[in-house]
């Protein structure tokens, strides 16, 4: 049995007295990553904030490192690397001066010489980050949260903005660092990216916990909620999430002619 | 502390690369000094005064310096980096926010002193102005009057709702204060409404403040002053830490 990296036990989360999670539970161990999915406002980016320790849950136990992370936020964030859902920098700041920055943070950081190389932004370290494309910037972002050599990472939308040659790249290296025994946890709407990390899946509709599991799981829990005759074994996990996921209207023809 | 020393090293970058600080709180002032010196000369102030007209503009401009960084430059960038979400990101790592602020907070107060010596170096080499107060006194009326701007300043950031509503809020206060203080127009040329409107403001009571102590007055001489902007300062910072808590973060 591996080590539990981050354990969360009925955790509540209100704005203004409208709850945004509710009663959600999940556990994340090293080496694993966990994939948090469901529509927009379903409390995904509430759930991994309180995880983050940039908010503080209303009731409910969460455990990062064996530690409370609204409370010992310092400590945690020694070993844990954070991609946060936007993030905007200073606007004169250059690449490198941003992760100079950021590795001066951590005892023992990491090469981001070579991370940039890797990350396909060795010609931009005098560029002023403002100027760069979008999934420049998430790539910068992604960089950044590995600055700390952490040992849970916790990633909000991963690869949005990136091309697909990139996300693919991506998605091996976050396998290989998985396989070095790092924890990950990644909130996405691209559920290719899902069925090919994710060992778990934690599935949140309306701030409330309606799955948690293995993808294996996930098929199950999706079998035993559709008609018999719109079943097929070999879905892709996306078409699974789509047979369960609340159904929304299309633009119709009407409103735009 | 190294962690410190490195984002003061990127904020003071930054604050060099910022064309509306770096110009108005290091360039601006002397470029008025020269204009006004240009004009004037340092001939004194009515017909058989000690001070020249450049002795009292210098400590005035001065003032103006600790508006800028206090009052433009040091809100607009707290507003700017909570608004774009910058505090948080610096949140969730191992060093935190409030380094960054402290390191803001430390490059513009050292920006307003550079800023200070330019001034002064520019008025001495060449108008000769004469500074007849003691040094200890002078340090006194420089850090009052900066920390006096910068609770100002970060009262403003505590109450405007957004950078755009802190900017508009900065702009007014500032050049409120900077048309109505004597600060860049002696207040003998002010009418009675005028100067009326002008004790009320802070910047008005840091003017007299520093003409008085770089002319060689005591302290002690100045002590509703000292009151005036002691308070002002210590009620601004505590209301505005009270009202910047408040302000959702994420």
């Amino acid at each position: 049995m591996s080590q539990a990296i981050i354990g969360v036990e009925k955790l509540n989360l209100a704005y203004k007295k409208v709850p945004a999670v509710q009663d959600v539970s999940f556990s994340v161990s090293a080496g694993e990553i966990l994939a948090v999915i469901g529509q927009n406002g379903s409390g995904k980016t509430s759930t991994v904030e309180c995880i983050e320790g940039l908010r503080k849950p209303d009731s409910g136990l969460i455990q990062v490192f064996g530690k409370d992370p609204w409370l010992c936020r310092r400590e945690v964030y020694k070993e844990m690397g954070v991609q946060l859902q936007e993030t905007e920098y200073p606007l004169k700041i250059r690449v490198e001066e941003q992760c100079r920055l950021f590795a001066s943070f951590y005892e023992r950081p990491a090469d981001w010489n070579l991370l940039l190389t890797q990350m396909g932004l060795e010609d931009k370290r005098k560029c002023p980050i403002p100027k760069l494309s979008g999934g420049e910037k998430q790539r910068l972002s992604i960089l950044l949260s590995l600055m700390g050599r952490p040992k849970l990472l916790v990633l909000d939308e991963l690869t949005t903005g990136l091309d697909p040659e990139v996300r693919q790249n991506m998605w091996i290296s976050f396998e290989n660092i998985r396989k070095s025994g790092v924890a990950i946890v990644m909130v996405s709407h691209y559920l290719d990216e899902v069925e090919a990390l994710a060992d778990k899946i934690l599935y949140l509709e309306g701030g409330k916990q309606q799955f948690f599991g293995t993808q294996q799981e996930f098929r199950e829990y999706v079998k035993g909620r559709v008609p018999k005759d719109e079943w097929g074994e070999n879905f892709s996990l996306e078409k699974l999430y789509l047979m369960i996921a609340p159904k929304t209207t299309g633009l119709s023809m009407e409103g735009i002619l | 502390m190294r962690q410190f020393a490195m984002i003061c090293n990127i904020e003071f970058r930054l604050f060099v690369r910022d064309f509306f600080s770096f110009f108005f709180a290091l360039v601006f002032p002397v470029l008025m000094l020269l204009l006004f010196g240009g004009i004037f000369g340092n001939a004194p102030v009515y017909d058989g005064a000690d001070m020249g007209i450049m002795d009292v503009t210098v400590p005035a401009y001065a003032v103006m310096v600790t508006g800028v960084t206090g009052l433009m430059s040091l809100p607009l960038t707290l507003s700017g980096y909570k608004e774009k979400k910058i505090y948080k990101r610096f949140d969730a790592t191992p060093v935190g926010k409030k380094n960054i602020i402290s390191a803001q907070i430390l490059i513009n107060f050292v920006m307003t002193l550079v800023g200070i010596s330019i001034l002064l170096a520019a008025g001495k080499i060449l108008y000769h102005i004469q500074i007849n107060g003691d040094f200890l006194s002078i340090c006194v009326g420089i850090f009052l009057s900066i920390g006096t701007m910068f609770s100002i300043g970060f009262f403003l950031t505590a109450i405007g709702r957004d950078l755009k509503s802190t900017n508009m809020l900065c702009y007014l206060i500032y050049f409120v204060m900077l048309f109505l203080s004597g600060a860049t127009m002696p207040d003998q040329m002010f009418s009675h409404t005028m100067k009326k409107l002008s004790s009320y403001l802070p910047m008005t009571h840091a003017v007299d403040l520093m003409q008085g102590i770089f002319s060689g007055d005591s302290l002690i001489l100045h002590k509703r002053e000292l009151l005036i902007l002691g308070i002002l300062a210590m009620v601004c910072t505590s209301v505005g830490a009270v009202l910047y808590r408040r302000k959702d973060w994420t």
